[in-house]
């Protein structure tokens, strides 16, 4: 469809109020590393873009309360090098440091992976582990949604970017004794998509998985939590038996399918069960270093 | 129809863009910027790659209207032929092209690379060219063409 009007509005009232106009036809855009191609493709169905690129304050990442709220506007680039993100939010530092390669990182937000709503965004994996909030401002007021109910399906997000706009994302501060590790699987390393994407985020008391939170992209229609192993593994005393179990737990959970690019689902089902393995590894690896570091 | 105007390569320049039209056309079509090169046209293989505000980026990714403003560096923003830069020295020397239409991406992300980064490791230099697809060279020259051009540039 012919984009006939591209609008920079300057605040978010602004930019709701120009969406309530054009009911419907007009949509949000901020990285655009999406949207461009749809509109080369003829794609698009909306024919007015909203560009948030002028609208100040939603660059930001800050700090409050041991919460970080990260801006919608906020590209991948800056996630994967803030010093806040990568200290108390790893998992999504790691998750946007791998997507695509730096032109698009450079282009490309959190907040559109979310919205894009595809199953294997590897900003969106971790913010299911993180258990994330979205701040959003519609027409009507704002509201907060959970990231586990931002999902309608496959490239449908509970979202609305015609009519409504995320501000920010909010998640909390890993604090002692938490970590989270986010890890992927891919036949090239940089501007290939992943065959499966795991984060994890873990607390532990003492020697116990106190709480545990599994997220993993693309075995289903959106990133999913395999909930019932965490059930499983809360409270269990952390060892290479029970995290095994758990990998075991996650293969049988995860539902992929058959894929030209990904795999067959025999084989990427088995490879759930090695990627979560990987993941909890890793966790393992994170404790001990932050116990050394705790020592000294 | 809107006018927009940007710095590309230190000259200030103005021309109308449609909404919706790509930098990467506006570029090739409005300021005929040819060394801007159209690949994929989806942001897979780098061709169209230009340095907006300091960053590299997939012009074709890009609405020219998101650039009104901006500074903009094509593989022309830096050397001549005459007096080429270091970066595309080394390219030459270390024979890091063959069909050469990659090349004005990978010369521009270099650039990017070696300016925020004067002395990368292979692997710093592997991810910082990671957006730029070559079907000929398999890479390996053109990875010692960007060591070689950060010692260049060292000895300047």
């Amino acid at each position: 469809m012919h984009i006939r009007d591209h609008f920079f509005p300057e605040s978010v009232r602004e930019a709701v109020d120009l969406l309530q106009r054009e009911k419907g036809r007009a949509r949000l855009i901020a990285g655009g590393t999406d949207l461009t191609v749809a509109i080369r493709n003829g794609k698009n169905r909306f024919e007015v873009l909203v560009d948030v690129s002028k609208i100040p304050g939603l660059d930001s990442i800050t700090l409050q309360d041991g919460l970080i709220e990260i801006g919608s506007r906020v590209t991948m680039t800056q996630a994967e090098t803030n010093k806040l993100i990568v200290k108390h939010g790893t998992a999504l530092a790691e998750g946007c440091s791998w997507v695509g390669g730096p032109q698009i990182r450079n282009r490309a937000t959190i907040v559109g992976n979310v919205v894009s709503a595809q199953p294997a965004a590897d900003a969106a994996v971790p913010l299911f582990a993180f258990d994330a909030l979205l701040r959003v401002v519609g027409v009507d007021g704002s509201r907060t949604v959970k990231i586990g109910e931002a999902y309608a399906g496959v490239g449908e997000s509970t979202v609305d970017p015609t009519s409504e706009l995320v501000t920010s994302i909010v998640l909390k501060i890993q604090g002692e004794g938490e970590v989270s590790v986010f890890k992927r699987m891919m036949r090239r390393k940089a501007m290939a998509l992943p065959v499966l994407n795991c984060a994890v985020w873990i607390r532990r008391e003492k020697k116990r998985f106190a709480e545990v939170r599994i997220a993993l992209g693309p075995v289903a229609s959106t990133p999913v939590r395999a909930i019932v192993v965490e059930d499983q593994l809360k409270g269990k005393e952390i060892s290479i038996e029970n995290i095994r179990e758990a990998a075991l737990g996650a293969a049988d959970f995860a539902s992929p399918r058959n894929s030209p690019f990904r795999g067959s689902e025999a084989y990427r089902k088995e490879m759930v069960r090695v990627i979560v393995m990987d993941a909890f590894n890793e966790v393992l690896s994170r404790f001990e270093k932050d116990s050394k570091h705790a020592r000294n | 129809m809107p006018e927009i105007n940007m710095k590309v390569n230190d000259t200030w320049r103005k021309g109308t863009a449609k909404p919706g039209q790509t930098l990467l056309e506006f570029l090739r079509k409005e300021l005929h910027c040819t060394e801007v090169k159209l690949g994929c046209g989806r942001g897979d293989c780098g061709a169209c790659t230009v340095i907006m505000n300091g960053q590299i980026v997939d012009s074709c990714l890009v609405l020219a209207l998101q650039a009104d403003g901006a500074s903009i560096v094509t593989a022309k923003g830096f050397g001549t032929k005459e007096h080429p830069h270091p970066i595309q020295k080394a390219f030459m020397e270390k024979g890091a092209l063959q069909c050469g239409f990659c090349t004005p991406g990978m010369v521009v992300a270099a650039k990017a690379l070696l300016d925020k980064k004067r002395n990368p490791t292979r692997d710093e230099i592997q991810r910082g060219l990671s957006g730029n697809l070559c079907r000929c060279t398999g890479y390996k020259k053109i990875e010692e063409a960007v060591e070689a051009a950060s010692r260049a540039m060292a000895d300047q």
